[in-house]
């Protein structure tokens, strides 16, 4: 239910956290606590929170990864906002088993979205990382349909599920499917983290996806 | 005129001469005096050099080997020595002396391309004559003076004004080639000029009849359409000013300029790109952002430009808020695939090109 979700926003910038928790607030979603450290979602209030939204930078030069990898690996549902676009850095992420990437180009809308969908333990798929995926010409990348692909591409192109839908002449909830199982052929692929796990068994459950697929 | 033919006309004028003198001058007086063989072997000598410097002169040789005019010198100064020597007495420089005047031009003949050399031999011919007038000592000083002064003065007068000759025309010839040189270089320039603005003409796409009609009052800024052209060629313009930049990532360079003109004209623009950098040759690159120029330019409110670079494709698309489909471009795309419709208000404009 939307009123149980919880959120603790991990980001160096007091705006940033200000301006999250308005979002989130607005929308129906508590922020339990925040801070610019991963610290604050290991003790306290934070701790219970049921999605972490994690900025990549926090003051150091390298990315968060080892914050991202021990937060997935203990089994939290984690989204990662940051200002980053670069598909490896996107793609990394993904890798390592976060539910969502939103970079901070992207409004309020993609980031209530991918918390909400978190909070229910699902993935979603905001344009920029669309386009990372679509771009991915790495070797362990998952074999798409000609179908996904042109959703990713297209979702990516024009920022709107309506619009995809219109154009590709398929229903909006056939959209957000098929974002939902290329997720999914991610989350399957590399090493197995608590929440991919999961995520994929959960698909499995749904019908979303075959074993076959995997 | 060329340097050769300069000398080969000067060498030329000079065997006209030397002809004229032997025959004309010297011959009555070698014929009317007694002299003994040695200057009728002297007189075949000059004969037999003028034969071989007429030979060159005949089949177009301007210079003479160096070699040659070495050995043809030798035989001058060997008649020289031949016809002072075998001179009857007290005819030095006197009427009966045949010989002295027409081996100066012999000299000036023949050694023509070496003028000190000339001036050189020239003195010792005239040294080795005087020598041998004041050895016999017993002609008259007075016209010796006269007839060695005037007649070298002569020759001498003649050898530099040949050489004047010889050099203004190697300088006009210098100069010909200089201004034939420059008139290649304005050529080659003008051509690049055109070949430049040909180019640009072909890229400026609407830009000239736009200001063409503009300039002849055809249409006016107040109307809608010709705004409309306007930001066309706005965009237009913009992109064929950053193809030519120097930089990483040519066309996502040329997609931002595109998006510059349309945020300038209060147009939202979000620019989302994904994938590595490719090669896209020049040409590619100007058909897969005209449409998306072309709607840019259109567009009203938002848009969303994207560009897209998978394993075996470029992908450059715009999703903007527009009140039309958007004007074709002019040309039509030979290597990219272009696809736009219109979804609900959105005007969707595609071009793909196949990397491989």
């Amino acid at each position: 239910m939307a009123d149980d979700v919880t959120a603790v926003v991990v980001d160096d910038h007091p705006v940033v956290r200000a301006g999250v928790e308005h979002w989130l607030a607005s929308e129906g979603i508590a922020l339990v606590a925040s801070g610019e450290d991963a610290g604050v979602a290991w003790e306290g209030p934070g701790a219970d929170a049921s999605v972490v939204v994690l900025d990549l930078h926090l003051g150091g030069v390298a990315p968060a990864l080892p914050e991202l990898r021990k937060l997935v690996e203990d089994g939290r549902r984690v989204v990662v906002y940051s200002m980053r676009a670069d598909d490896d850095v996107v793609l990394q992420c993904m890798e390592i088993g976060a539910l969502s990437y939103v970079t901070k180009a992207e409004g309020a809308e993609h980031l209530v979205q991918a918390v909400r969908a978190a909070a229910d333990g699902q993935s979603y798929t905001p344009p920029a990382l669309a386009g990372a995926l679509a771009g991915d010409s790495s070797e362990t990348r998952p074999a798409l349909s000609p179908r996904e692909t042109e959703v990713l591409v297209e979702w990516f192109q024009s920022e709107s599920k309506e619009f995809v839908a219109q154009r590709l002449n398929i229903s909006l909830s056939t959209v957000n499917s098929h974002l939902e199982r290329i997720r999914v052929k991610y989350a399957a692929i590399g090493r197995q983290a608590p929440t991919k796990a999961a995520l994929v068994a959960r698909a499995i459950q749904d019908g979303l996806i075959g074993l076959d697929d995997l | 005129m060329t340097d050769h033919a300069v000398l080969l006309a000067i060498r030329r004028a000079f065997v006209v001469v030397v002809v004229g003198n032997q025959i004309g001058l010297t011959l009555p007086s070698l014929a009317g005096h007694p002299h003994g063989t040695p200057a009728w072997i002297a007189y075949a000598l000059l004969t037999a050099v003028l034969a071989v410097v007429a030979g060159h002169v005949a089949v177009g040789r301007a210079q003479l080997h160096p070699v040659v005019a070495a050995s043809v010198t030798a035989a001058v100064l060997t008649a020289s020595v031949l016809a002072a020597t075998g001179l009857p007495a007290e005819a030095s420089f006197g009427a009966a002396d045949w010989a002295f005047g027409l081996v100066g031009w012999y000299l000036l003949l023949v050694l023509l391309e070496w003028p000190r050399v000339v001036v050189a031999v020239l003195a010792a011919h005239i040294c080795f004559c005087s020598a041998w007038f004041a050895h016999a000592g017993d002609g008259d000083v007075g016209n010796a003076g006269v007839v060695i002064l005037s007649g070298t003065s002569f020759q001498l007068g003649v050898l530099v004004m040949a050489r004047v000759v010889l050099r203004d025309a190697r300088l006009a010839a210098a100069a010909a080639a200089e201004q034939e040189a420059a008139r290649t270089r304005e050529a080659l320039t003008r051509q690049r000029e055109q070949d430049l603005r040909a180019g640009f003409e072909g890229q400026l796409g609407a830009v000239l009849p736009l200001l063409a009609d503009l300039a002849d009052g055809v249409v006016t800024s107040g109307d809608e359409a010709t705004r409309l052209r306007c930001s066309v060629a706005a965009v237009q313009l913009r992109r064929l000013f950053a193809e030519n930049d120097d930089v990483p990532d040519p066309l996502l360079h040329e997609l931002t300029a595109c998006v510059d003109v349309a945020e300038r004209r209060g147009v939202v623009v979000s620019l989302a790109v994904s994938g590595v950098a490719v090669e896209v040759p020049t040409e590619v690159r100007r058909e897969l952002v005209a449409p998306m120029a072309q709607a840019l330019a259109v567009a009203e409110g938002r848009a969303k430009v994207s560009l897209l670079r998978t394993g075996g494709e470029v992908r450059v698309a715009v999703v903007a808020d527009a009140p039309a489909v958007p004007p074709q471009a002019p040309v039509e795309p030979v290597a990219v695939t272009v696809e736009t419709s219109v979804h609900s208000g959105l005007v969707r404009s595609e071009a793909r090109w196949r990397t491989t």
